[in-house]
C-alpha cells in the first residue's frame, strides 16, 4: 500500500529554492536550504524555519480545558497564555476556551490526544488544524516583526508566557516567545493556506536583513 | 563665480576632508560630505536654484529648512528632490524642475511679464466657455505651470513601514524638546525623540546672535541625550501626522515608522514668516533663520553685502550672525516704530551697521533677469496703513536681504490631535489652550520664545507627561512672556506693482487675497481654496499665518476671529513609495497549488484564493479547454480541487437552533449523516450565499459556503452568535480541510478503487455523507450533485490533499480522469441548471426571483430575512430567473453575461450566465426576465453586444439528459 505523505503548507515555495527535503512526523519538510555555515550565520542574524510538521491538536469549548487535564495535559490558567503542558509539548490557550497543543521536536503528547471521541464528549470539540508554523530567531527578529505587526513585541511589553493573537503581514496569526536551546525565539502559527504567503514575506525580509531560511537540521543542532 | 564657503567653524555639519562632486544644470561643482544640494550650490556662489510654480520667476534660498520649495531638482530619475535638505551624493547630475531651457534661460520666464493677465483662478473665468475647449486650455496651463515631471518608470524601491513604541514621543529636538526628552527619560520613561534635521539641537545649532554662549548649552544637552539609554533618536525624520491613540508616523529617507506612544510632547518650534514687500522672492532674499543656518551649519556666507529687514528682535540676532560671518551688513531696517535699545543694537552700531527704525523695504531691486539682488529701496513705514513713504526712499546697494517678521507655530500635529487654540496678542500667535489627554506642547509652538523659557517649558511638559503616565514628579512653572512680541501683527508693504509674495509655492500676492475677498471668498477656508494659499507642497508653512493676517485686515476683524486651517496628515509631502511600503498582498493557496501550476493551470483569483480556471492544453483556446474538460466529466470522470470552499463546524447543544435561525431551511430534524441545502439571506431578504450542511452528530454540523463569500458568512455567524447568545461553538476549518470533488458517470468506479466504502446509489444516495479511510487517512465523503449527477466531495486534512489527488489521478487513468477548473465548473453547473449566488444574483435578488422557494421554510418562527420575505411575498414579482436556450443552429452574435433582455425597446431583465454546452450541443443560459416571459416555451429577445437581438426560448433545466 502506498503511504500517503503530508505536504507542508509552504511546499509551493520549495519549487523555487529546492531545499533538501526530509520526513518528519509524516510530512515532507525542509531540512536545509543552504550550506551548514551559511545557515548558522543566518541563525545568528535572522532565521526562519518551517516547523509545520510538528504534531498538533486543537480543542475548543467550555469543557476543553477539563478534557485536556483529564488526559494529563496541563493547561494555562489565564487566557492568552502558554505552558509546557507535557514534556516537550506546548499548550497555548487561545482566548478563553480554545487550546492548541503542539508537540515539539521530541514531544509525543498529541498522538495520544487523537483518541478524542466527539460522540462521548460534551462541551469540547476537536478543532482540525493544518497550520503553517514557523520559528523565528536571530538578533534582527524584532526588526522583522516591527514591519509585520503593529503590536509591541518587545520583552518589556509582552509577558514571557503570553500568547498574542494578531495580524502579521495582514493575516491572522498566533505568536509566542520561547527559549529554544538557550536562544530566545519567536513562534508563529497561521492558517496553512496562508503559509506560502507568510513564508515568502518572512524570508524576503530576512534576506534583506542578512538572514534567510534555515532548515530543521540547523535549527535543532 | 565667487565661492562663499567660510573658514572651518565649530559646529559645522560638513566634513571638509570628503569632497563630493556633482553637476547642476550641466555645470560641475563640488561640496563636502554633510552638505545639502543647496548648501553646496550656495557655497559655490550659485544663487538661482529654481523657477517659481506659476510665473517662472527665478528663485533662490528661502528657508533652507524644508519649509519651502524654491529649490526643487531632478536627477533624471527622481523628481521634486528638496535640494535644501537632501544630502549631496557623489556623481549627482541635477537639473532644476519646471523649466524649459534651464533655470537661467527658462523660455517660460515671459509668463512673469504677463502675470497681470493671469490672476488667481483666471483659467476658470477665461476658459469655461466653450466647455469643449477647456481640456485644451487645461493641458496648456498644466504644461506651463507646475513642478517636476513624474517618472512613470521610477524604479520600485522598497521603503519599509515599521512600528515602534515608547512611553513618551518628543517631536522636535530643539532646546524644549531636548530638555523634555531628558527630563522624561530621567523620570524612568522610554523616550523617542524625533527631529527633521540631520543633527539634533534645533535653533541652538544656528541661532547664535554673534556669540558662542549657546554652544555650551547645546553641547551639554546633546551629550546628555545621546548618553541616555532610555532615549532613542530619529534624526532626519519628520513626524508627519497625528492619529488616534498617539500614533504618529515618522518619515525618514528609508521609510515610515509608525510610533505609538503613551504620551506625546510636541516641541516642533515655529516657522519663520517673511515680511511681504515687492520682489521679496528674488534670489538672495531669504529668511533670517535661513541665513543663520547657512552660516553655522554649512559654513556658507549668504551674501557679501546685505540688508536685514526685521519686524521683531530676531532680525538683530540675524544681523549679528551675519556680521560675525564677515558679511558687510549695510543696514538693519526695523519696521517697528519704537527704537530697540539694548546691547545688540549697540553691538551692531559699533560694527558700522546703520539701523533704520520705522522703515521698511519698499522693494528689493533686481539685477538683470531678476537673477539676484542689486539693492534695496528703503522707506519710512506706516504700520497703520502698511504703506511706505516712497518720497523719502533710500537706495542701499546690496547683494542679499535677510528677512525676519515673526513666527508661525509648527502646530499641525497639535491641530490634528484636536487642540483648541487662543490668539495671544502679546506674542501675536495662536497657542494651545486645550490639548487632548496625553498630548503636551512645549517651546515656541506653545508661545515660549526665550531660550531659558523654552528649556523650562520642555521640563514643564515632561513633568506633566510623566504625571500623566503615573509618575509623581514636581510640577514645573514657566514664566510669562516678557518684552516685545516675537511676531509682527501685519508685516506687509503694499506696492502698486504687486509681486509682494505671500505664498512662494504658488506665486500668490497680496492683491490675490484682496481680489478673493472682493469676490466673496472672505472666509479663511474659502479663501484658501480660491487663492490656493497653503495648498502647495509647503502646505502653508510660510504663508498661512500671513494669509490669516491679511484676511483679518480686509475684514477688519481680530486675527482670532478669522481662525486657522488645519493641515491634514500627512502635513508634509511624502513619497508614494513610502506610503505603499512593501505592499503586502495576502493570498491563500491550496495544498495542490504547485501541482496545478505544473499541470498548466490558468489561475483566477477568487476572493483571497488563487484557483485553476482551467488547464491549458497545447493548441487549444480557453473555450476549447473548458469544453474538453466538461465533456470528460460528462462522459467519464473529472476531478477538481474544491479546497477553497468555506467550511465551518457548528457545534454545541444549540447547533441546530443556530442553523434554523441563520439559514432559511429546517435542520432540527436532520438526521446524522445527511446533508441539506442551506441558503443565507440578509435582513432585507436578499440572497447572500448558499452551501451544504451535513449533520455529523447530534450537536455538530459541518457547513460549507462559497469560496468568495466564506469570510463574510463566517463573520456573520460570529456576529449573530453574539446577538443570540446560543450555546454554540463555531470552528472555522476552511484551511484545515482539503476538498476534492470527483464527478462524472465513472466517479464511483474510480473512487471505489481507493476506499472500502460502499458507493452504490442505495448505500450513498444524493444528500448522504459517510466517513471512510484512504490509506489510513480519515476522509468524509459527501454525495453532492452540483456539477454532475454522480459526484463525490472528499474532505481530508489539507496536508494529505496532494497525496490523495495523485492517488485519484492514478486510479482514474484507465477512465481518462481529467482535472478541471472553476470555469469548467461554472459550465457544468449551468448545464444542470444550478444558479450561483453572486453570479446569478445581484445585491437585490430575493429567493422568489430565483425560484428558490423550495429552500424556504416560512413556517419557522424566525430566520434572517424572513420578515422581509413576508412583505416581499405580498408584492408581485418583477423578474424571474429562467433557463433558456438559443436555437440549435444559432449563427448570430453570441450573447454575453449581462446582456439585456429587451421587449418593445424596454429592458426586462439580463442574462446572468451563458455558454455553449457541448453536451446540450447549443447555447444555454440563465436570465432574469419579466414574469410574463417566464412560461415554458416563451421566447424573448437578448440584445447582444453588437446591438442585434438573439431569440431565446425558456426551457427546463437540466439542459440535457443527465442520466
Amino acid at each position: 500500500m502506498t503511504i500517503f505523505i503530508k505536504t507542508t503548507p509552504v511546499a509551493y515555495t520549495h519549487y523555487a529554492v529546492q531545499p533538501r527535503i526530509g520526513m518528519h512526523h509524516g510530512m515532507e519538510i525542509a531540512l536545509s536550504f543552504e550550506g551548514d555555515s551559511t545557515e548558522k550565520a543566518h541563525k545568528q542574524v535572522l532565521a526562519v524555519t518551517d516547523v509545520s510538521c510538528f504534531a498538533r491538536f486543537g480543542i475548543k469549548g467550555p469543557k476543553a480545558a477539563d478534557w485536556l487535564n483529564q488526559q494529563g495535559i496541563k493547561t494555562p490558567e489565564v487566557m492568552n497564555a502558554w505552558v509546557e503542558g507535557a514534556p516537550n509539548t506546548l499548550v497555548l490557550r487561545l482566548g478563553g476556551s480554545e487550546f492548541l497543543v503542539e508537540d515539539q521536536a521530541q514531544g509525543k503528547a498529541c498522538e495520544a490526544l487523537t483518541s478524542f471521541d466527539q460522540a462521548s464528549t460534551t462541551g469540547a470539540y476537536q478543532v482540525a488544524r493544518s497550520d503553517a508554523a514557523f520559528i523565528l530567531g536571530g538578533r534582527e527578529v524584532l526588526n522583522l516583526l516591527s514591519e509585520l505587526c503593529m503590536l509591541d513585541l518587545r520583552d518589556s511589553a509582552w509577558p514571557s508566557h503570553g500568547v498574542v493573537m494578531t495580524q502579521v503581514a495582514g493575516i491572522s496569526a498566533t505568536l509566542i516567545r520561547e527559549s529554544l536551546a538557550g536562544e530566545q525565539v519567536y513562534r508563529i502559527w497561521c492558517d496553512g493556506t496562508y503559509g506560502s504567503y507568510l513564508w515568502e514575506v518572512l524570508t524576503e525580509i530576512a534576506q534583506e536583513l542578512g538572514g534567510g531560511a534555515v532548515g530543521l537540521i540547523c535549527r535543532f543542532q | 563665480m565667487m565661492g562663499m564657503r567660510l573658514p572651518a567653524k565649530i559646529g559645522e555639519w560638513i566634513k571638509r576632508d570628503k569632497k563630493i562632486h556633482f553637476t547642476f544644470e550641466g555645470q560641475e561643482y563640488f561640496g563636502y560630505e554633510g552638505d545639502t544640494i543647496t548648501s553646496a550650490l550656495l557655497a559655490a556662489g550659485v544663487k538661482v536654484l529654481g523657477r517659481s510654480f506659476k510665473y517662472h520667476r527665478p528663485r533662490g534660498v528661502l528657508s533652507l529648512a524644508n519649509h519651502d520649495i524654491n529649490a526643487l531638482v531632478t536627477d533624471g530619475v527622481d523628481t521634486n528632490i528638496r535640494a535644501d535638505v537632501v544630502k549631496l551624493v557623489n556623481g549627482m547630475q541635477l537639473q532644476a524642475v519646471n523649466t524649459d531651457g534651464g533655470v537661467i534661460k527658462d523660455k517660460r520666464k515671459y509668463i512673469d511679464s504677463i502675470s497681470p493677465l493671469l490672476p488667481v483662478g483666471f483659467y476658470y473665468k477665461a476658459f469655461h466657455k466653450p466647455a469643449s475647449l477647456f481640456p485644451f486650455w487645461e493641458k496648456l496651463i498644466r504644461k506651463a505651470a507646475g513642478l517636476g515631471i513624474v517618472n512613470f518608470n521610477f524604479p520600485r524601491i522598497n521603503k519599509r513601514k515599521l512600528n515602534d513604541f515608547c512611553d513618551v514621543l518628543v517631536i522636535g529636538a530643539g532646546p524644549s524638546g531636548l530638555s523634555a526628552a531628558l527630563s522624561a527619560a530621567s523620570n524612568g520613561l522610554e523616550v523617542i525623540l524625533v527631529d527633521e534635521n540631520q543633527y539634533i539641537g534645533g535653533t541652538l545649532t544656528y541661532d547664535h546672535a554673534g556669540q558662542d554662549t549657546s554652544q555650551q548649552i547645546l553641547k551639554d544637552l546633546v551629550a546628555s541625550v545621546l548618553d541616555h539609554s532610555s532615549i532613542k533618536i530619529y534624526s532626519g525624520a519628520y513626524a508627519a501626522g497625528y492619529y488616534q491613540d498617539h500614533m504618529v508616523p515618522v518619515v525618514t529617507d528609508q521609510g515610515i515608522t509608525k510610533v505609538r506612544a503613551k504620551a506625546v510632547i510636541v516641541a516642533t518650534g515655529a516657522f519663520e514668516q517673511p515680511p511681504v514687500f515687492h520682489n521679496n522672492d528674488l534670489p538672495g532674499v531669504m529668511l533670517g533663520s535661513a541665513a543663520q543656518r547657512m552660516i553655522h551649519r554649512y559654513a556658507v556666507k549668504p551674501f557679501n553685502i546685505g540688508v536685514v529687514v526685521t519686524a521683531n528682535d530676531h532680525g538683530y540676532r540675524v544681523a549679528l550672525d551675519l556680521v560675525n560671518a564677515g558679511v558687510e551688513v549695510s543696514a538693519l531696517v526695523d519696521m517697528r516704530p519704537k527704537p530697540k535699545q539694548d546691547a545688540q543694537v549697540d553691538a551692531l552700531v559699533g560694527k558700522g551697521v546703520q539701523v533704520y527704525t520705522g522703515y521698511c523695504i519698499y522693494e528689493a531691486l533686481p539685477v538683470k533677469g531678476k537673477l539676484g539682488v542689486s539693492g534695496a529701496l528703503v522707506c519710512p513705514y506706516d504700520e497703520e496703513t502698511a504703506t511706505a513713504d516712497i518720497k523719502n526712499a533710500v537706495r542701499i546697494e546690496c547683494d542679499g536681504v535677510a528677512m525676519s517678521a515673526g513666527w508661525a507655530p509648527a502646530g499641525a500635529l497639535l491641530y490634528q490631535s484636536g487642540m483648541g487654540v487662543a490668539y495671544r496678542n502679546d506674542i501675536q500667535q495662536f497657542v494651545p489652550n486645550r490639548l487632548p489627554k496625553g498630548v503636551f506642547a512645549a517651546g515656541r509652538v506653545n508661545g515660549v520664545f526665550s531660550l531659558d523659557g523654552r528649556m523650562n517649558d520642555g521640563l514643564r511638559a515632561a513633568a506633566e507627561a510623566s504625571n500623566f503616565l503615573g509618575k509623581q514628579v514636581n510640577v514645573v512653572s514657566v514664566a510669562e512672556h516678557q518684552g516685545v512680541s516675537p511676531s509682527h501683527p501685519y508685516p506687509f508693504v503694499h506696492h502698486p506693482k504687486g509681486k509682494n509674495f505671500v505664498d512662494f509655492d504658488e506665486d500668490i500676492q497680496i492683491k490675490d487675497f484682496i481680489n478673493a475677498a472682493k469676490e466673496g471668498f472672505d472666509n479663511i477656508e474659502l479663501m484658501k481654496r480660491f487663492t490656493t494659499v497653503g495648498m502647495g507642497p509647503s502646505q502653508g508653512k510660510h504663508s498661512n499665518m500671513n494669509a490669516i493676517r491679511i484676511l483679518a485686515k480686509i475684514r477688519n476683524l481680530p486675527v482670532e476671529k478669522i481662525g486657522s486651517t488645519t493641515a491634514r496628515p500627512f502635513f508634509h509631502p511624502t513619497p508614494m513609495g513610502h506610503l505603499g511600503g512593501r505592499s503586502f498582498h495576502s493570498h491563500r493557496l491550496t495544498s495542490l497549488h504547485a501541482w496545478h501550476q505544473a499541470a498548466g493551470a490558468c489561475f483566477v483569483d477568487v476572493g483571497a484564493w488563487s484557483r485553476p480556471a482551467y488547464y491549458q492544453k497545447a493548441g487549444l483556446s480557453r473555450l476549447e479547454n473548458i469544453q474538453q474538460e466538461s465533456l470528460a466529466v460528462r462522459q467519464s470522470v473529472g476531478i477538481i480541487d474544491s479546497s477553497t470552499l468555506g467550511k465551518v463546524e457548528v457545534c454545541g447543544p444549540d447547533a441546530a437552533e443556530f442553523l434554523e435561525r441563520f439559514y432559511t431551511g429546517v435542520y432540527a430534524d436532520q438526521k446524522i449523516g445527511r446533508s441539506r441545502y442551506v441558503l443565507l439571506l440578509d435582513e432585507l431578504g436578499v440572497m447572500v450565499d448558499d452551501g451544504i450542511a451535513t449533520r455529523l452528530a447530534d450537536e455538530q454540523f459541518f457547513v460549507t459556503m462559497s469560496t468568495a463569500n466564506a469570510p463574510a458568512v463566517y463573520r456573520e455567524m460570529q456576529r449573530w452568535l453574539q446577538i443570540w447568545k446560543l450555546n454554540v461553538t463555531l470552528v472555522n476549518v476552511t484551511g484545515a480541510y482539503g476538498v476534492i470533488n470527483v464527478a462524472g458517470p465513472k466517479a464511483a468506479k474510480v473512487l471505489s478503487k481507493l476506499v472500502s466504502l460502499d458507493l452504490s446509489e442505495a448505500a450513498l444516495p444524493m444528500g448522504r455523507s459517510a466517513k471512510t479511510e484512504m490509506n489510513g487517512v480519515s476522509l468524509r465523503i459527501v454525495r453532492a450533485a452540483f456539477v454532475a449527477k454522480q459526484a463525490y466531495e472528499i474532505y481530508m486534512p489539507s496536508p494529505y490533499a496532494l497525496s490523495i489527488w495523485k492517488a485519484l489521478l492514478e486510479a482514474g487513468k484507465e477512465e481518462g480522469i481529467c482535472p478541471f477548473g472553476t470555469d469548467t465548473q461554472r459550465l457544468l453547473r449551468l448545464e444542470l441548471g444550478h444558479p450561483l449566488p453572486g453570479i446569478d444574483t445581484d445585491g437585490l435578488t430575493n429567493p422568489f426571483e430565483m425560484r428558490a422557494d423550495h429552500a424556504l421554510n416560512m413556517d419557522k418562527p424566525f430566520f434572517i430575512g424572513k420578515r422581509s420575505l413576508e412583505i416581499i411575498a405580498k408584492k408581485p414579482l418583477t423578474k424571474v430567473l429562467v433557463p433558456f436556450v438559443l436555437a440549435e443552429n444559432y449563427k448570430g452574435e453570441i450573447p454575453q453575461d449581462c446582456n439585456l433582455i429587451i421587449e418593445n425597446g424596454a429592458i426586462k431583465g439580463r442574462v446572468t450566465s451563458i455558454s455553449y454546452s457541448p453536451s446540450a450541443k447549443r447555447i444555454i443560459g440563465l436570465a432574469y426576465v419579466a414574469p410574463h416571459q417566464s412560461q415554458l416555451g416563451s421566447v424573448f429577445d437578448i440584445r447582444t453586444d453588437n446591438g442585434s437581438l438573439a431569440k431565446a426560448t425558456v426551457v427546463t433545466a437540466p439542459f440535457f439528459n443527465a442520466d
